[in-house]
């Protein structure tokens, strides 16, 4: 929750940084860069250092097609243990999203803000390891009854896509900060026999339905390859 | 440009407090490991249900058990730790007299099968009586309970009745 709070705080600068650029209105054309942008996601980044039961990372980028749209993408991995009342356990596997963005920000001379609007299409590809369970007893007259069992459940896989919303900021030369939430509807599921996909990598927590969400927080590095008007 | 950070700021908020949300309970009327449902019959006249008065029933070992008064319907847990259990049925067990008790006990034989029921309600388990030795009297000097049919041996809910005792 602290980190939660943190970030928020600073999205929220990043936010008035751009609206405090945008005072001045000008149609003057100026020459926009394109490139390819590459960073990581400093929020799986970071759980990965402070919390014990997560390891994860992310690379995301987008290349600039034209004035406003982006094609985008996020390549990651992840191995996060859960443990619930009922259950404890393990979920490691990769997964790769690709879509695009829509910049819906207009950039006044050779800013280059985004505010923008996307989709992905996403698969991930991952396995469960159940490290322990307990019996469901409502009497539990006789206690308790956890089992530890280590059983895995591979070859699992599910697909989603996700409505993106975010934004990023160039902050120094070709660095950008960015924060994206993301809605998450299951397209596709492939559950284990006598288990389910309460974790999935890329999606996070399951929910009963099939929408879910996620978010990253970025730093990225735009590599220039050429200039338009 | 408000327009939008009002958008996203409510949106920011909605997520943080998503992120707070507790777990679902386990709600009562999801199906989780069944009880064992005993009913009573008159032995002299099998197709009669009699009722039990102040029948306690207990694991060997424990000091609480379960008190039927009344009734011709007993619905007693399993062990999902173990292949068997053992149950005392104790005729006037669960009333003030110690004197008047009369203990017979059944020992209950089954498999069990470990099933996945949700994140709230983790696993439950469904029991399958053995077929020869599902339920068993051991024999007494004094035994009040004349006999124990297996009228469906897999407990797989308690709707239905597993085992008929006859006194």
């Amino acid at each position: 929750m602290k980190y939660i709070l943190k970030y928020t705080f600073s999205l929220l600068f990043v936010l008035f940084s751009i609206v405090g650029n945008a005072q001045v209105k000008d149609t003057t054309k100026v020459a926009q860069r394109y490139g390819l942008r590459v960073g990581l996601d400093l929020h799986r980044l970071t759980k990965s250092f402070y919390d014990k039961d997560y390891k994860g990372l992310e690379v995301v980028g987008d290349y600039r097609i034209s004035k406003k749209f982006y094609i985008a993408g996020e390549l990651g991995n992840e191995d996060k243990t859960v443990d619930d009342d009922r259950f404890n356990f393990t979920t490691k596997g990769t997964y790769f999203k690709v879509g695009f963005d829509y910049n819906a920000y207009e950039n006044w001379l050779d800013m280059e803000n985004m505010l923008y609007v996307g989709m992905r299409y996403s698969v991930s590809s991952f396995n469960h390891t159940l490290n322990s369970y307990t019996i469901y007893d409502s009497t539990n007259y006789y206690g308790e009854n956890t089992i530890t069992t280590g059983e895995k459940f591979s070859g699992l896989n599910a697909s989603w896509i996700e409505v993106v919303g975010g934004l990023k900021a160039k902050v120094i030369n070709n660095f950008y900060v960015g924060f994206s939430i993301r809605l998450n509807y299951i397209v596709s599921d492939k559950k284990p026999d006598n288990f389910d996909n309460l974790y999935i990598p890329g999606y996070n927590r399951t929910y009963d339905g099939k929408f879910g969400a996620g978010f990253n927080y970025t730093l990225s590095y735009m590599i220039p390859l050429y200039k338009k008007k | 440009m408000k327009k939008y950070i009002i958008i996203i700021s409510v949106v920011i908020i909605a997520f943080s407090l998503w992120n707070c949300e507790k777990d679902d309970i386990c709600a009562e009327t999801t199906p989780t490991t069944p009880r064992v449902v005993i009913e009573f019959y008159d032995f002299a006249n099998p197709t009669v249900l009699k009722n039990v008065t102040s029948l306690g029933v207990v694991a060997p070992g424990f000091t609480q058990g379960f008190g039927f008064s009344g009734v011709s319907k007993a619905i007693l847990p399993l062990k999902t730790t173990d292949d068997s259990t053992i149950l005392q049925f104790i005729q006037n067990g669960s009333d003030e007299d110690a004197t008047n008790d009369n203990l017979d006990e059944i020992i209950f034989n089954y498999s069990r099968q470990v099933i996945y029921v949700s994140r709230a309600c983790g696993y439950k388990t469904n029991f399958t009586l053995d077929a020869t030795i599902g339920a068993v009297l051991t024999t007494d000097s004094n035994n009040w309970i004349q006999n124990i049919t297996i009228e469906q041996p897999i407990i797989a809910n308690e709707n239905e009745i597993h085992i008929k005792i006859y006194f």
